[in-house]
């Protein structure tokens, strides 16, 4: 008897010993700073008002949210937000579809497809300013020289020609992930169910629409998430492309701007907060939407 | 209607080589590409001269880039390695308790972990670098690490969690009859099965470590720690932009992910197209 | 068979990373951060024991001494120097972020003159005493002093000086080189007129910092003057400078990739006759002479920059300085490496192995005529007209203000605003942060 106990107090607490490492993980390094970013959101804090620390309460927010640089900032996120992630999304299936086809040289095709994500977004950036550079960048040269256009094009001098610039260097960044994403996604539907879909007399169609989506979309939805994530974080492909600009600069580049060039940090933690918030409520909605658990 | 199709796998295969190597081959190009042609206004593609110069300067033994870079490399190996060993096994003990054990507060548990996904390294960084100062966790690789690991868990514990899930039960419930306990049967059962995810976690986490450049750079940037992707990014200073340099940098920087994924292609391939659970 | 092997061989390293747990993510916590912490470690051992024989010193590459330069400062005073290479534009991260957590990233720091007056209000540098002789010698210094303080030592010096492309302006038979800022446009005009260059006037109008100093410079130099005394700008000057931006944007003598390239390759057009007139960094004077920067060696002179009616009486200079942290514990030790550092023996051996520019004339002067300097042109003439255009020092919300003044221009360049409403918005932030 005392062993079937002892036996059932640590079923009990097996799952909670498993966790352990992952809590203390995330407790230390992700709870903890963000709980402490949000005291500071609280706070009238410039670095060169030393003397004059104090709490203020909701006003940094109230500030931020009456100015227009704000909302114009959120504009240009919405619009690179929607951009990267209908394309990441759309292109890194097909690319998923296309790795899983079995050839030869499948292996290295995967390789290739993954060296994008290898590159750091600073880097990336720097890549792409010379394609889309408005003077003889390559994209300029390869037009010029099919005599598309006469005289150089300014990619990057118009708000919106810049974030299309923008939004798609960063799918570029973002298609790896999603199609390693949807392979694995792919490959986790056991071959049986297909099986057994085709002996019950179901078409391509059905199958794709009863098996293949469904189970994927645990999948895409984590892989919609973090593209989310990603679409709303860029940071260093902006500052790459085109400066510290008004014209292309996004939530990120504003609350970098206010905390580490302006040196406030009580509206700079608000501006990131306002951030997370808005990820926050997209990731909410993912979780709700897409994580249905699989059960056979 | 066969040759219809090699056509279409063609031309997916030119079109997707193309957007995928062009802007590598493209800054390979500008690498070996004199300084002074960069500006030229003509639209020849490639430049008149070749010059290796750059890599020369950051192959060389002994040159102060190339011997920066080649740390920068081998910090970033460090901090790969480190990240797994850590990540993938904490990953996979919370993927297993989250998706194949029932008890209290695992929803809620479940759902705090994702939802951090959202959170940007902005709203954490000056908090962690605090708690890094006070705790002189700072230039240390094992710290670091745990840092990024933090930011890899929620994504790579809800794969793990999601593919453990597809795997039957009844296995596993064999396997208990059998006399197996608990955690006999997660090495008997659910590891052998979940190699794929496994490899997929590990490149999730390679590649992501390997591009990190906010977190070390506040967290771990000495000499010592800082990795490649810092030090490609320090070639473009304020007054002195070596756009050839840089380009020749991240070229190299490429070539360890790269190299890896080539080579470890075998194994990725046989667990991804292995398919899962022969049930 | 092989994907036997291989799960077999997952199972074991799995198992065995399980069967270890925390040992092993301690051990390889060890063996990865080992190096790393075992300095740090003993850094702050050294610290304790000697009472402060050793400090550290955060700058970008080029500031960095050669390792027997170092040894010689060792070995002369005792004191260790722990170097930390970080990228420029880093700096200011690192220095802001630790000094939040009212930590000291290094003993010794790179101080941009940009970054003084905020520095200086936030209260982050050991004010440094520096004596009248060296004062007189060193007209930078200005910029690095706030209300009596000096905050920070120049070490590297980078002044305004003009350039322009001698072969071009013969093949378009402008004999003589330009005195004033109006001849300036109308050689341009000629230039482009004739065909020999497009785009003559190489102009920084990308949303960077740079677009904000030239426009300060440009007034500066035009007409003396860039700021009240309240800290406003000088509306008549201001306005001037940039009507005059918008004249050789929209007579197209400015590339317009200069919009959103940065402002170093606007720069660096002369270098490659893109470009034919430049005012810009001191260190183009030996850009110009090198074979790997340049295509069109020996057709670039440095001369005198232009002013309104003849040359300008003054320049404005964007040096690079070394400060102690307030949050240093080695005061100290730090301050005498400065000195040391920035002494006019160093100068000149920091001129021949980082290429520094030096901030004592007298050392200037001395490279110049030793012929250390090549191609030097207006170089020493100008150093002597350095003086600062801010009226009470580098204003604390320096970065604010030129966040808003470059991007009013890079605005005004892209046609989205006239010259005048580009005028209008930067006056309007300006004076509400110096009204602040």
């Amino acid at each position: 008897m005392p062993s079937l106990r002892q036996n059932n107090m640590k079923k009990k607490i097996l799952p909670y010993l498993l966790l352990t490492p992952m809590i203390l993980i995330m407790g230390v390094l992700v709870f903890y700073p963000v709980i402490a970013t949000f005291s500071y959101s609280l706070k009238k804090w410039k670095l060169t008002a030393p003397n004059d620390i104090r709490v203020v309460g909701l006003r940094n927010y109230a500030a931020i949210l009456k100015s227009d640089s704000f909302w114009y900032s959120f504009r240009n996120t919405l619009f690179i937000l929607a951009v990267v992630v209908v394309l990441t999304t759309v292109l890194g299936f097909l690319v998923s579809v296309f790795l899983n086809i079995d050839v030869k040289w499948s292996g290295i095709l995967l390789a290739v497809a993954i060296l994008p994500w290898a590159l750091p977004p600073y880097v990336n950036g720097i890549l792409w300013k010379f394609v889309f550079s408005s003077g003889y960048g390559f994209m300029n040269k390869l037009c010029i020289g099919l005599g598309l256009v006469s005289r150089p094009v300014e990619w990057l001098s118009s708000r919106w020609s810049l974030l299309v610039v923008v939004s798609l260097v960063v799918t570029w960044r973002s298609i790896p992930f999603m199609a390693l994403v949807c392979l694995a996604g792919r490959q986790s539907i056991p071959e049986g169910l297909y099986e057994a879909a085709r002996i019950d007399g179901g078409n391509r169609r059905t199958i794709f629409r009863r098996i293949t989506l469904p189970l994927m979309l645990p999948f895409l939805g984590i892989g919609i998430t973090s593209t989310s994530v990603t679409a709303i974080n860029v940071f260093d492909e902006i500052i790459a492309l085109s400066g510290y600009s008004d014209l292309g600069k996004n939530l990120l580049v504003e609350s970098y701007l206010t905390t580490f060039s302006f040196l406030d940090f009580g509206k700079g933690s608000a501006v990131t907060y306002l951030v997370m918030l808005f990820a926050g409520i997209l990731g909410v909605f993912y979780l709700r939407n897409l994580n249905r658990e699989v059960e056979y | 209607m066969k040759a219809g199709k090699k056509i279409g796998y063609v031309l997916a295969l030119a079109v997707f080589l193309i957007l995928t190597l062009g802007p590598f081959i493209w800054t390979f190009v500008l690498s070996v590409t004199p300084e002074y042609a960069m500006m030229e206004k003509n639209t020849k593609l490639l430049p008149d001269e070749m010059t290796y110069a750059n890599y020369k300067e950051l192959l060389t033994a002994g040159s102060q880039k190339g011997s920066v870079l080649i740390t920068g490399i081998k910090n970033a190996l460090k901090a790969v390695g480190a990240t797994l060993l850590i990540g993938i096994p904490v990953s996979m003990m919370s993927a297993y308790a989250l998706s194949r054990m029932e008890f209290k507060g695992r929803k809620i548990i479940r759902n705090l972990l994702l939802i951090t996904m959202v959170i940007p390294v902005m709203a954490t960084i000056i908090p962690l670098f605090r708690l890094f100062v006070d705790r002189q966790w700072l230039d240390d690789v094992f710290w670091l690490s745990m840092v990024y690991v933090s930011s890899y868990l929620p994504m790579v514990t809800w794969l793990m969690s999601n593919y453990f899930a597809t795997i039957p039960k009844e296995l596993e419930e064999s396997a208990m009859i059998d006399g197996c306990g608990r955690m006999a049967s997660f090495l008997r059962i659910i590891l052998p099965a979940s190699y794929p995810i496994i490899l997929s976690a590990a490149l999730i986490m390679f590649l992501n470590t390997w591009s990190q450049f906010q977190i070390p750079l506040i967290l771990a940037s000495s000499l010592e720690t800082k990795p490649v992707a810092i030090v490609v990014s320090e070639f473009m200073t304020k007054d002195s932009v070596q756009y050839g340099l840089t380009a020749a940098a991240g070229i190299i920087a490429v070539i360890p992910p790269a190299v890896t994924a080539l080579v470890f292609r075998r194994f990725l391939i046989s667990g991804m197209m292995g398919g899962a659970v022969k049930g | 068979m092989k994907r036997k092997v291989i799960s077999m061989l997952l199972i074991a390293s799995m198992a065995a990373a399980l069967a270890v747990g925390c040992g092993g993510k301690e051990e390889s916590g060890d063996a990865a951060g080992g190096t790393a912490g075992d300095t740090a470690g003993e850094e702050n051992q050294g610290n304790e024991e000697q009472g402060g024989g050793s400090i550290t010193f955060m700058a970008p590459d080029w500031a960095i001494p050669t390792d027997d330069q170092l040894k010689a400062f060792t070995d002369e005073t005792g004191i260790e120097v722990v170097v930390n290479e970080v990228g420029w534009d880093d700096i200011r991260d690192k220095l802001v972020t630790a000094a939040a957590g009212g930590q000291a990233v290094a003993d010794v720091v790179e101080v941009d003159w940009s970054w003084v007056g905020e520095f200086y209000a936030a209260d982050w540098l050991e004010p440094l005493e520096v004596s009248d002789e060296v004062k007189e010698d060193m007209p930078t210094l200005e910029t690095f002093t706030k209300e009596g303080n000096v905050l920070a030592i120049p070490y590297a010096n980078d002044y305004r000086l003009s350039y322009y492309n001698t072969k071009q302006y013969e093949d378009a038979g402008i004999s003589s080189e330009p005195q004033t800022w109006d001849e300036v446009y109308q050689n341009c005009k000629t230039l482009k007129e004739k065909g020999v260059c497009d785009y003559p006037f190489a102009l920084p109008l990308n949303a960077e910092e740079k677009t904000s100093t030239y426009l300060m410079w440009l007034a500066y130099t035009m007409n003396g003057v860039v700021f009240n005394d309240d800290g406003t700008l000088n509306k008549d000057s201001v306005l001037a400078a940039l009507k005059y931006e918008e004249n050789l944007i929209k007579d197209e003598l400015v590339d317009p990739a200069d919009k959103t390239s940065s402002g170093m390759d606007a720069y660096k057009r002369i270098l490659s006759g893109s470009a034919n007139f430049l005012t810009g960094p001191t260190s183009f004077v030996s850009k110009s002479t090198n074979e790997e920067d340049c295509s069109v060696i020996g057709e670039i002179t440095p001369i005198l920059v232009p002013g309104k009616d003849a040359k300008a009486t003054v320049t404005m200079a964007l040096p690079e300085a070394l400060g102690v942290t307030k949050f240093s514990e080695n005061k100290d030790e730090a301050k005498k490496f400065i000195e040391w550092y920035t002494s006019a023996d160093m100068q000149e051996k920091l001129n021949e192995t980082n290429t520094a520019i030096p901030t004592r004339n007298s050392v200037l002067k001395k490279l110049i005529d030793d012929g250390k300097i090549q191609n030097a042109g207006a170089m020493m003439e100008e150093a002597e007209l350095i003086a600062s255009p801010f009226p009470g020092g580098i204003p604390a919300y320096y970065s604010e203000m030129s966040n808003s003044i470059y991007n009013a221009i890079n605005k005004m360049a892209l046609g989205e605003m006239t010259a005048d409403e580009a005028y209008a918005e930067m006056e309007a932030k300006v004076a509400e942060l110096a009204a602040e």
